[in-house]
């Protein structure tokens, strides 16, 4: 815990951490100063002056509070009458040649100039001239797009291509009004981490080509979640909404503070794959190769597996550790092997030092966790003796090619329970579609060995069951996460005395180590 | 102030000459950081060229190992980069206090009506460019003209044109 300084603000004491700015110090406890350029990612910048406080100590007379450190005792004024001038100019000034477009501006509803506008300003304009115009609808590359005339030149965008990928694609070009963001001609965004300049944006400048337009962000339903792309699970916001008469639709993810993760951002293709959430689902249940009722296929396919003289089960390095211990205890009753067999989701070579693994499942520490063995010979020792190889949302065809798919599909019958759809399921004679990670709840480890646990986020209007229930219903003696915890705090040495419960927000560490990335 | 972000691509690769290459080299050495190179290196290249293209900039930025947007800033930014062709004369008269005071508006006219160019604008054969620039600090021999970085001073009308004729 850090140090405390008590300080007060506008006449009353407060206790704040030392050390921090103003911005961020007030701001934790529930103060707000207005900041349009400042971004704790990014470092203090001064230019947007909406920051400016008074500090009763003779020094000048108004400071920015996003370079000034809180001390001990400091008298902070924040609502004089020469602030609330200086916040209404500025306004004022941003606005003069502001598009007023507000109705069509995906940035509404989450906009810190129509908030400001709002909170600071509220005066109608006093302009006669014609604005300045600029550059609308550019297409900055990387499904990033900008309107010149929305920007008020806070240049973060331009501080995180320089600070944080180092890739330098974006600058501020002229000067006075004519001054706009602009990439290089020929030069366009080029770095796998462009999209988080949309959130950095605090107004409507930079949005998002794949979400532009979408949805209004106010009927957005924001709820928490890891991302499954790769094995950083990084820390997420489920954006989704259920229109009237449909279904509940996932529109974008955007990245979720935690600096023991991921900081504040996440990748591009982290960020899109929210779309196999949408899409690309299995849909219909099949049971001996026809298509049929969801309970008709998990009644038949508990049949086949009471029938079979030696099934099999695979996982999924993105299952759960709720799920594996389900679907391990389920093999137990068998007598049953459980391979996690899993090659085709690595892409060496394809992380970098930032966010991205080479691992592109959520779990794969939590199979090693929990004692799953992930090797081939394994896995092909299992499919040369079984007749029932039951795959839990493992996408084989990842991992192994179209002939040994056949292959493998001419030796023994396959049961999919998954949620996506792949060429395994064409090969599958059993098929029963499960729920997705942004519809069930769980815990994953992640590489560096942080246990996080995620909630329920998307309820579908039908909502499609969990691999832990459909392993009760299967005849596993697990059937709910709760007894698939017991089951976790006996087979993990690491995780003998946590519950779920005590997991912290950012995720709980196992060991202390030394790989995770600092908050940016 | 006006929009100087369209920068103009020429097709065809730029490079220093042997003589500022060398010059680059030698002032690289002044500088704690390369990326200080920046605005001596668009000098070098308006010398050389006269004018900076969106080849040059590229050139620039790969040449000091800095971002293009960084040097695209610079060159935006300051308006004595000049980011168009300019004739093969670049007359700029001065604007500021003294000159202006002491009949800089008479030699513009006279340019106006002798070759047909208003400030900013290029003569149709190419030959000459006029601007009008800020202070060039020659005040106390206003007002001042500047004829490719050569300068004339106690300019009148009488005079330019007796400057324009040696002007081939």
């Amino acid at each position: 815990m850090a140090d405390m300084v008590k300080l007060s603000v506008n006449g009353q004491e407060v206790e704040v951490e030392s050390g921090k700015n103003l911005i961020d110090a007030l701001g934790a406890v529930g103060i707000e100063i207005p900041h349009l350029c400042y971004h704790p990612a990014l470092g203090a910048d001064g230019n947007c002056r909406m920051c400016l406080v008074g500090i009763e100590d003779g020094r000048p007379p108004l400071v920015p509070a996003c370079k000034t450190p809180a001390q001990e005792g400091m008298k902070v004024q924040l609502d004089t009458d020469k602030i609330k001038k200086i916040q209404r100019d500025i306004m004022e000034l941003e606005l003069i040649n502001h598009p007023i477009d507000c109705p069509i501006c995906d940035q509404a509803g989450e906009c810190s100039l129509q908030d400001y506008y709002m909170q600071y300003d509220g005066q109608t304009s006093r302009m006669n001239v014609p604005q300045v115009l600029k550059g609308k609808k550019l297409d900055f590359g990387c499904g990033v797009i900008h309107d010149q005339e929305r920007c008020v030149l806070c240049a973060r965008c331009v501080r995180f291509t320089r600070q944080v990928t180092k890739t330098g694609e974006l600058g501020i070009v002229n000067r006075t009004d004519a001054a706009r963001v602009n990439i290089f001609p020929g030069r366009p965004l080029d770095n796998r981490y462009a999209l988080n300049v949309v959130d950095l944006c605090p107004v409507g400048a930079m949005t998002s080509k794949d979400f532009r337009f979408k949805q209004r962000v106010w009927f957005l339903s924001k709820d928490k979640g890891i991302c499954h792309g790769c094995s950083k699970g990084c820390n997420i916001f489920i954006d989704h909404n259920r229109e009237k008469y449909k279904d509940d639709i996932i529109y974008r993810f955007r990245p979720r503070l935690n600096e023991q993760v991921n900081g504040y951002f996440i990748c591009d293709e982290g960020r899109m794959t929210y779309k196999k959430e949408n899409d690309g689902r299995i849909t219909q249940a099949k049971a001996n190769g026809d298509n049929c009722s969801n309970e008709k296929a998990v009644q038949s396919l508990k049949e086949a597996l009471g029938h079979a003289s030696k099934p099999a089960f695979l996982v999924s390095p993105n299952c759960s550790m709720e799920q594996i211990v389900a679907v391990k205890k389920l093999a137990s009753q068998h007598s049953a092997t459980v391979s996690g067999f899993s090659d085709g989701y690595i892409k060496p070579g394809d992380g970098d030092d930032f966010l991205i693994q080479d691992d592109k499942s959520a779990n794969r520490a939590g199979l090693e966790l929990l004692g799953i063995d992930l090797s081939k010979a394994t896995f092909d020792a299992l499919v040369e003796a079984t007749d029932l190889l039951i795959v839990f949302d493992n996408d084989l065809s990842m991992s192994l090619d179209e002939a040994a798919l056949s292959a493998l599909a001419g030796k023994t019958k396959i049961a999919v329970v998954g949620a996506y759809d792949s060429p395994l399921v064409g090969q599958a004679t059993f098929v029963y579609p499960v729920a997705s990670y942004s519809e069930y709840s769980g815990t994953v480890v992640n590489a560096d060995k942080v246990v996080q646990t995620f909630d329920t986020a998307v309820v579908k209007n039908d909502p499609l069951e969990d691999i832990v229930a459909v392993a009760g219903l299967l005849g596993g003696e697990i059937s709910d996460n709760n007894q698939a915890w017991k089951e976790i705090k006996v087979s993990v040495e690491a995780l003998k005395d946590v519950e779920p419960e005590m997991i912290p927000e950012q995720g709980l560490a196992l060991t202390v180590d030394e790989g995770s990335d600092d908050a940016a | 102030m006006s929009d100087r972000s369209q920068l103009i691509e020429t097709g065809k690769p730029f490079q220093f000459d042997t003589e500022r290459d060398a010059e680059f080299e030698r002032l690289v050495q002044r500088y704690p950081t390369r990326e200080s190179m920046i605005l001596p290196a668009l000098w070098l290249t308006q010398e050389q060229e006269g004018w900076i293209s969106a080849e040059a900039i590229a050139y620039i930025a790969d040449r000091i190992g800095t971002f293009a947007s960084k040097v695209y800033e610079c060159a935006t930014f300051y308006t004595m980069y000049n980011l168009q062709p300019k004739g093969k004369y670049h007359i700029c008269v001065c604007r500021t206090l003294s000159c202006y005071l002491l009949g800089k508006q008479e030699i513009v006219d006279y340019l106006d009506t002798e070759i047909g160019i208003k400030p900013g604008e290029i003569s149709a054969d190419g030959k000459f460019s006029l601007e009008e620039v800020e202070c060039l600090g020659h005040c106390g021999t206003a007002p001042v003209v500047q004829v490719n970085g050569e300068f004339h001073e106690n300019m009148n009308v009488e005079k330019i044109k007796e400057l324009l004729a040696t002007l081939k």
